[in-house]
């Protein structure tokens, strides 16, 4: 399996897919400005905030530099709590472990919290692949589940869909026969909720991912705005709860800053609707939550970060405001990355999960390199140096096109002196009175624009021949 | 009298020369004398930005070198992109680049503290014109127009306000339009590798600004003939004729009729 999920169409097939579809170009727009707006106001009505932010960044920075103690720290405290603790290297090792569990257990029925997580582990085909039977709680993850799709969002899953398209999606997967679905998006979500009461009630297993991990207590923290995960972690019988290991944290102190900081950015609250703690299994005197509990702790290409020039995305909360700034995105939308994390973030984060070979291309043709997605990130991420540098690999591997990777080369020789750019405006006007333009680069540009011409006197000409006997 | 060097820019230089030509008489016309380094070309930027570190340090190195033998008071340049790159981008490609090219780090050092010492003489047009006392301008009619600052002006440099207001001080009315702060989709060499996407940003940037249009701006105005050049290519191959101008030559005009005025 791969280290990370892999859409195989074709970046061009993805993209123009995005740009043709009308619903997720009204959608989309919807969204991302909708979370920005919140965003942005969020901060405006919340003076001290930005202090808090930048404690937040770097205790949150310290906890990645110092992962190695506190994970360990951790583990020592969820084992004390009468919790299992499980060191996972690759997708494969989670779903093994899950399913040996869920053997164990005789579990038929998972529920899920939503969890970037498991998305890159696929864990719900490897589980179903074994004959459990999975459904994700969260709604959007809900609806992307029965529509058989990845995330479009890494805060809104479901964020390509209107309320037409899941509706119909109801009636074709869940409803039953002959039952009433409505449009209205309140409808929707009662009737998502009436069904998935149901499964609730019924699983044996519950999984969540983990947005914060205290080293401290050993405690996992869910933030969700549904509530679903304290549905999740309080119903089944086993609970598993998988996590990256960048999301370890050192205490409450610092916890009390970096946990505001996905609600501000993400959604534009200061604290998410929901937050789900978990501390321990069922304790003897305790008449709620599960008789086991596992937390599995994901690498997974982790380690391989950690440490060298792209650190400080391990930092990321995943808060997805760098998406909702994105003109890319805001143009062809996650499943244009074709990988479960899109926008900057995953820009930057697929290749180095999931390798150059499969998502190469994504520093090259998602980034216009206009910084806002740094400007944006709580957590002060330099996302378009990292992909400058990821770009640069992408030359140092070859992976353009000959004739590009020789026209960068001739272009940058000749405008290393005065009289190679002197040669190469001479060429230029050649090239423009031979009308021999439709090459390498400047053929890109052909197409739909209108192409400038060279001046027939340039500035530094002119300035030249006026200035001959001048100063300069 | 101070001594102005201009860093014309190469799409200043090779395909918009009357934004060089505007500049002079601005700064003339501020008592500024003007000099031009006539070996300079390009700042490397659509090369650093592409991924391309060692042709990008060549012309850096270029650049360095023919603006650090300048005496003038300050380097004065037409674009917030390139004057961007400079002054925050080429301390830190000299270290990194040096590094992979296996030269000591020493010299590395050496040519990332000549930059430095470039880059802190070096200031954009519109930030330059915010710090000049203004000229005492007769009445002049007030002409709506619609500005784009480039994303490197508005994020890396943070001086979209001085442009804004030395627009103002000229008699701008600045038109509001949506979005205003997204990028136009040029992105340098992108904007030929990547052109569907490049052009899809660029229709929404014009859907934007049609706006501002509607509120009677009579041309574009920005500091950044890249996302110029970009736009404009799409408006006429639109068959959008849409006057698109750089601050200096906006700036230029007006300074012009108030002198007519003022005889």
């Amino acid at each position: 399996m791969e280290h990370l999920p892999q859409d195989p169409r074709p970046w061009p097939v993805r993209r123009d897919t995005a740009l043709q579809d009308t619903v997720l170009q009204t959608t989309l727009t919807h969204v991302t400005h909708r979370l920005n707006n919140a965003r942005i106001a969020a901060y405006r009505h919340y003076p001290s905030g930005e202090a808090a932010r930048i404690r937040a960044k770097a205790r949150k920075r310290e906890a990645i530099q110092d992962w190695g103690v506190l994970l360990d720290q951790a583990e020592e405290q969820i084992t004390a709590h009468g919790g299992h603790v499980k060191r996972a290297a690759t997708p494969e090792a989670v779903g093994a472990y899950v399913l040996e569990i869920a053997r164990q257990h005789s579990v038929k029925r998972v529920i899920k919290s939503k969890s970037m997580v498991t998305e890159e582990v696929q864990l719900n085909a490897q589980l179903e692949a074994a004959g459990l039977d999975v459904r994700e709680t969260d709604l959007g993850e809900y609806i992307i589940q029965l529509a058989h799709e990845k995330p479009s969002h890494i805060l809104a899953p479901a964020a390509h869909k209107n309320r037409q398209q899941i509706q119909r999606l109801f009636v074709d997967t869940v409803a039953d026969a002959g039952e009433e679905v409505s449009e209205d998006i309140q409808e929707l979500t009662r009737f998502a909720r009436n069904k998935l009461r149901q499964d609730f009630l019924s699983a044996d297993m519950g999984i969540t991912g983990g947005n914060f991990l205290v080293a401290e207590t050993g405690t996992v923290v869910v933030i969700t705005n549904e509530g679903n995960a304290d549905m999740v972690t309080t119903m089944p019988r086993v609970l598993v709860s998988i996590i990256g290991i960048e999301k370890i944290v050192q205490d409450w102190d610092a916890l009390e800053d970096i946990i505001q900081q996905p609600a501000l950015s993400g959604v534009g609250q200061r604290l998410s609707s929901y937050t789900t703690i978990i501390s321990g299994p069922r304790a003897r005197e305790s008449w709620e939550g599960p008789d086991e509990w596992h937390v599995v702790l994901l690498d997974n290409g982790r380690q391989n970060i950690h440490g060298g020039p792209y650190q400080d995305v391990l930092s990321c909360i995943r808060c997805g405001a760098c998406l909702n700034v994105c003109p890319v995105f805001r143009q062809v939308g996650g499943h244009g990355y074709g990988s479960v994390y899109s926008g900057p973030i995953g820009t930057v984060l697929s290749p180095l999960l999931g390798g150059m070979d499969a998502f190469g291309e994504l520093p090259s043709h998602l980034c216009t390199m206009c910084y806002a997605c740094q400007e944006a990130c709580p957590m002060d991420i330099p996302l378009p140096h990292e992909i400058i540098s990821l770009r640069e690999t992408a030359v140092s591997e070859r992976r353009e096109s000959a004739t590009v990777r020789t026209q960068y080369r001739l272009w940058g020789q000749a405008w290393s002196t005065a009289a190679g750019y002197r040669r190469s405006v001479t060429a230029a006007r050649l090239a423009q009175r031979l009308a021999i333009r439709r090459v390498g680069l400047a053929a890109g540009w052909l197409h739909t624009r209108t192409m400038p011409f060279v001046s027939s006197v340039t500035f530094l000409e002119d300035w030249a021949k006026k200035h001959r006997r001048g100063t300069s | 009298m101070a001594k102005a060097a201009l860093f014309v820019t190469c799409l200043v230089d090779l395909f918009e020369p009357q934004t060089g030509h505007a500049a002079v008489e601005v700064l003339d016309r501020h008592g500024w004398q003007v000099e031009v380094p006539g070996n300079q070309t390009c700042c490397g930027q659509f090369a650093y930005n592409a991924g391309h570190l060692q042709e990008a340090r060549a012309m850096a190195q270029h650049f360095v070198e023919v603006f650090e033998s300048s005496d003038a008071d300050a380097l004065i340049g037409l674009s917030g992109s390139c004057t961007a790159m400079v002054i925050h981008e080429y301390p830190d490609l000299f270290r990194r680049a040096g590094q992979s090219r296996g030269e000591s780090s020493e010299d590395s050092e050496t040519w990332a503290l000549r930059a430095q010492a470039v880059g802190e003489r070096l200031v954009e047009f519109g930030e330059w014109l915010h710090h000049e006392e203004s000229l005492p301008l007769p009445a002049v009619k007030p002409e709506t127009v619609a500005v784009h600052h480039g994303c490197h002006m508005r994020r890396i440099l943070g001086s979209t306000e001085e442009t804004d207001d030395v627009l103002r001080s000229y008699g701008a009315q600045l038109a509001e339009y949506p979005d205003a702060e997204q990028c136009c989709g040029f992105g340098g060499t992108y904007s030929m590798t990547e052109p569907v996407v490049s052009t899809k940003l660029a229709d929404a940037k014009r859907t934007a600004l049609s706006q501002a249009k509607a509120a009677g701006a009579s041309c574009l105005v920005s500091g950044d003939w890249g996302c110029l050049l970009h736009l404009s290519g799409r408006m006429q191959h639109e068959g959008d004729s849409w006057p698109v101008l750089h601050v200096a030559e906006w700036i230029n005009q007006r300074e012009k009729m108030s002198a007519k005025k003022g005889e």
